[in-house]
């Protein structure tokens, strides 16, 4: 059996373990990720993209938005390259209690969060669509960020200072000797090839699925999921983030993202052996909508894209815990050698998408202290690959010669400063294969050498191929043809890929499937069955 | 404006009832509202392709009976063995007036190779996708040569040879691929959205850069004794560009459907719109139809949105707007309606069924198979039940098939057409309304 040996291996690729993971390299101790399906494919892709000031937690929890304020301006010139710094808004329509507002300045003050109320007339002309109901507006720092490109930057940047990733790996067994944990025991999902990891520190960063992990080294770790679920609408509807100006609550916050708008989320008890089966429901569907419309009217002759829900990973302190009391909604950091007596096993958990950097630096202080190691935390001052640059992206765009302005504008988008190992102005490369993202055969060239890709669905978190309007229904068959190319895929396995990313993008349109959602299904229901003549095939189960 | 007939919708099923009506002396204008759905089709005509079980039928007009008698409702009930293939051998007669020639393999369906490097059974086909000298070929010829152009992203040669060894045809050949750079007879400025199958159309259009690529391809090919190209030989000139080619060449070629757009469909796309024109019938383009007009239980006409309040007058009307893709049902979260007419519709009420849990799955959506009802004359019936009698329904907003589980597309959109044009010349003829 193959071994690898290192010092640290993190189970998870969502956020929390790639931060975690390139904190490790930069200070330089040898660590290997692993995750199960691909990155960024869990909770982590699943939530608003939302960049928040802190102000949504300000009234209600105000270290939350302490934790926000302080990430928020770190993240902002670290991942400048992943983030869109929108601004936001808060706005209090004629039924919503205008008391509300003004807790918000205070506790926005006291939490040291930029908070300015501004003339109603003045938020309309900020946001034109917004519902002309509005009674009082305030301003405050939100923006959005792209949780793909997070986790990629940071992933890409441990590569590169020597950790490892292993993608569509699965942990089958946490090892243990008498001097606690001794690493992994690992399977390939794409190749059934199992080999071991060794290592001195193993941490838990799969969030939800951390009940099970723990599960796997013989601990007990209660998670109680909650379903979060969000609608897309195929249009930028608004420019700012817009949310509901009223104690948090289902389909509160208006997020605008890349092409496209978010509304989002609700909040829904399941059960944990429901956490990779979980759908939106028509009930959610309605609510959705329906906080939608009241934020912004218009979005009801707009066009819905998908909708897709992801699952919070609440965490139990307590052992024992069954009806979830305990519940933490914050960052959750254990040691499992003071919880449960394994020396070597580390649980991360809790938080936020925006939090990950803060929840990295606290677990690899406590990996430090374990190694017997004294570096400190530089990720705070450290860009991302790909921030590197200051100043605006966008004025270097006359270096492309015989590329137009759109693609190097998109391309510069996605991958920040590393526009320029990618963007090649010969036939072969600068072709678009996906029309809606501007996504060029370069960029899936060098996301399919550079970024861990196995599949068009690795793909599309790397590039938004896929993503748009038509949703793979032509992309997908040219994308294909990268990975025979590139990766020698055999004809059997490239149509199974195909089908498997054509399913992955129904499961989202299924519960919005009318108006012009329906119009395009139908369209791509021709071009793979009728021009391509796309047979079925059987779907292949999802494992754990 | 009076015509005889006003026929709503520019597509397959639309205009093959205007050229049968304007044929038969009819005054006769069609209105489309935007591109047919052609230029997204693979150009090959499908009759009748797979059973329920998915298994390919060899021969369709041997199936027919049997099929229109376990689906009474289907379209093809509605026309009847002899004008299905009365239709499809007029729709064939009309194209080659156009100099754009569809071949079949007798009776029997052929297949025709996919972008995908798939085959699929279909009925007709262009001469540069399906002949009975092209399949000789095939036959005769153990090497095949198969090549595309260099950045050209709506074919692609890895992908299609990757898929070949698996379809039993293929098996045991020896496939030679090359891809062409056209980069050196690229004269203008492109932009990132140009080099589609319509911009190398062009290029093979003319002779210079005709014969520079040809001498590229035959290097390519070696010593193949057939070659395989992206269907983009010639949009206009289709017919000498292709019998250029192959004389260059030295050796047999044929066409393999790209992605969208369809070079084979716009073909059939011009060269319906041609012939209609060629007989004198008027093409309202860039025009949507927004209401009609009833006077005493029957259709006297219909406003469009360019029109106004001008009435365009029609002893009979056809409706060929197309599904949903096409704009001729639309869909909320509430319900299905047909927007011209408001008439009555077969679909199913609970949105929950309207698709699969996959979209792959063999059953297919029911989606698909949700139209306007009509009577066995294709006429429909209004919201409140009532038939109107002379409003024809044609082509893709039918009701009770599903086009592609079953490959049979054009072949329904061609035959209800062609059909609803008998029963237009039949009621005109009676009341003595057509002119000389």
């Amino acid at each position: 059996m193959k071994r690898v040996e290192t010092d640290v291996v993190i189970i998870g690729g969502g956020v929390t373990g790639a931060g975690t993971f390139r904190d490790c390299l930069i200070r330089g101790i040898p660590a290997v990720l692993v995750e199960k399906n691909d990155l960024a494919s869990g909770t982590t892709g699943r939530n608003h993209g939302l960049l928040h000031s802190g102000a949504r937690y300000a009234v209600k929890d105000s270290a939350s938005a302490v934790e926000c304020i302080g990430e928020n301006r770190i993240l902002k010139k670290i991942a400048r390259h992943c983030i869109e710094d929108t601004g936001g808004l808060f706005v209090a329509l004629d039924d919503d209690d205008p008391a509300y507002g003004d807790r918000l300045i205070v506790s926005c003050r006291s939490a040291g969060i930029a908070c300015r109320e501004i003339a109603h007339q003045e938020a309309l002309r900020i946001e034109p669509n917004l519902n002309p109901r509005i009674v009082r507006a305030f301003t405050v720092p939100d923006a959005t960020i792209d949780p793909f490109r997070l986790v990629s930057a940071n992933v890409l940047d441990a590569r590169e200072r020597g950790g490892q990733v292993y993608t569509h790996t699965r942990v089958n067994q946490i090892m243990t000797g008498p001097e606690g944990v001794t690493g992994v025991q690992c399977q390939n999902r794409l190749t059934g090839e199992t080999f071991e990891i060794r290592a001195r520190v193993v941490v838990n960063a799969s969030g939800v699925w951390g009940e099970k992990v723990c599960r796997a080294a013989g601990i007990e770790m209660k998670m109680f999921p909650s379903k979060g679920s969000l609608i897309i609408f195929d249009y930028r509807v608004n420019r700012v983030v817009v949310n509901a100006c009223r104690m948090p609550a289902d389909a509160d916050i208006f997020v605008p993202g890349d092409t496209v708008s978010l509304i989002g989320t609700t909040s829904r008890k399941i059960a944990y052996e429901d956490i990779d089966i979980a759908e939106v429901d028509e009930e959610e569907i309605a609510v959705l909508l329906e906080g939608a419309e009241r934020l912004v009217p218009n979005v009801s002759r707009t066009r819905l894209l998908r909708a897709y829900c992801g699952v919070r990973p609440l965490i139990s302190l307590k052992k024992g815990e069954v009806d979830g009391r305990s519940i933490s909604r914050g960052i959750v950091l254990v040691d499992h050698e003071m919880r449960d007596g394994l020396k070597g096993l580390i649980s991360i958990a809790g938080g936020k998408l925006m939090t990950y950097r803060l929840m990295a630096e606290k677990t690899t202080d406590l990996i430090c202290r374990k190694l017997d190691r004294t570096d400190t935390c530089t990720t705070s001052q450290l860009p991302l690959p790909g921030s590197e640059t200051k100043g605006k992206l966008t004025t270097r765009r006359n270096q492309f010669k015989g590329i137009s302005a759109s693609v190097i504008g998109s391309t510069q988008y996605r991958h920040g400063e590393r526009v320029h190992q990618i963007l090649k102005s010969d036939r072969k490369h600068d072709g678009l294969i996906c029309e809606c993202e501007m996504v060029t055969a370069g960029e899936v060239e060098y996301a399919l050498q550079h970024l861990n890709v196995e599949d068009i669905v690795d793909l599309r978190r790397r590039t938004r191929l896929g993503m748009g309007p038509c949703q793979g229904a032509l992309c997908a068959c040219r994308a294909t043809s990268f990975f025979v190319e590139l990766k020698k895929m055999s004809g059997e396995k490239a149509n199974q890929m195909l089908v498997d990313f054509i399913e992955e993008r129904w499961k989202g349109i299924k519960p919005i499937l009318w108006g012009d959602a329906l119009r395009e299904a139908e369209f791509s229901y021709w071009i793979h069955q009728g021009l391509i003549s796309k047979k079925k095939k059987l779907e292949k189960p999802d494992e754990v | 404006m009076r015509f005889d007939s006003i026929i709503i919708g520019g597509g397959i099923a639309g205009m093959t009832c205007a050229i049968r009506c304007a044929e038969k002396g009819l005054s006769c204008a069609v209105i489309s509202s935007g591109m047919s759905a052609l230029h997204f089709a693979s150009g090959s005509i499908d009759l009748l392709g797979r059973f329920p079980s998915d298994s390919v039928v060899t021969n369709p007009f041997d199936q027919m009976p049997d099929f229109i008698n376990h689906n009474p409702e289907h379209p093809y009930a509605r026309c009847g063995e002899k004008a299905i293939a009365d239709s499809l051998q007029y729709f064939t007669d009309q194209l080659q007036q156009q100099s754009l020639q569809l071949c079949n393999n007798g009776r029997q369906n052929h297949f025709h190779l996919t972008t995908y490097g798939t085959l699929t059974p279909t009925y007709l086909s262009q001469k540069s996708v399906y002949s009975p000298e092209l399949e000789k070929a095939f036959f005769e010829n153990q090497k095949m040569a198969l090549i595309s152009f260099e950045g050209f992203r709506d074919f692609h040669v890895p992908l299609i040879s990757a898929n070949l060894p698996g379809q039993t045809l293929f098996q045991n050949r020896q496939v030679t691929t090359g891809t062409v750079d056209l980069s050196p007879l690229i004269r203008s400025q492109k932009n990132p959205h140009e080099f589609r199958s319509i911009d190398i159309s062009r290029m093979l259009e003319t002779d210079e850069d005709l014969q520079k690529i040809a001498d590229h391809i035959n290097e390519l090919a070696g010593d193949a004794g057939i070659i395989g190209l992206p269907a983009c030989l010639g949009f206009i000139h289709h017919a000498s560009v292709y019998e250029k080619l192959q004389r260059l060449v030295g050796r047999p070629v044929y066409e393999i459907p790209t992605l969208p757009p369809s070079i084979l469909g716009m073909r059939l796309d011009h060269a319906l719109k041609t012939r209609f024109s060629n007989l004198g019938g008027v093409f309202i383009a860039g025009d949507k139809v927004v209401r009609g007009e009833m006077q005493s239980g029957k259709l006297s006409g219909v406003y469009t949105e360019n029109h106004g309040k001008t009435l365009l007058k029609a002893g009979s009307v056809v409706l060929a707007s197309g599904s949903f893709f096409s704009g001729g049902l639309i869909s909320d979260s509430a319900g299905i309606r047909e927007p011209v007419f408001n008439l009555d519709l077969t679909y199913e009420k609970d949105r929950k069924q309207w698709a699969r849990g996959l979209f792959f799955q063999p059953e297919s959506h029911q989606f698909l198979e949700f139209g306007v009802k009509t009577n066995e004359q294709l006429n429909p019936f209004d919201s409140s039940g009532h038939l109107i009698d002379n409003l024809y329904c044609a082509g893709a907003i039918l009701a009770g098939y599903n086009p592609i589980r079953e490959g049979s597309g054009g072949g329904v959109a061609i035959s209800t057409g062609y059909t609803a044009a008998e029963m237009i010349i039949g009621r005109t003829a009676s009341t003595g309304a057509a002119r000389p």
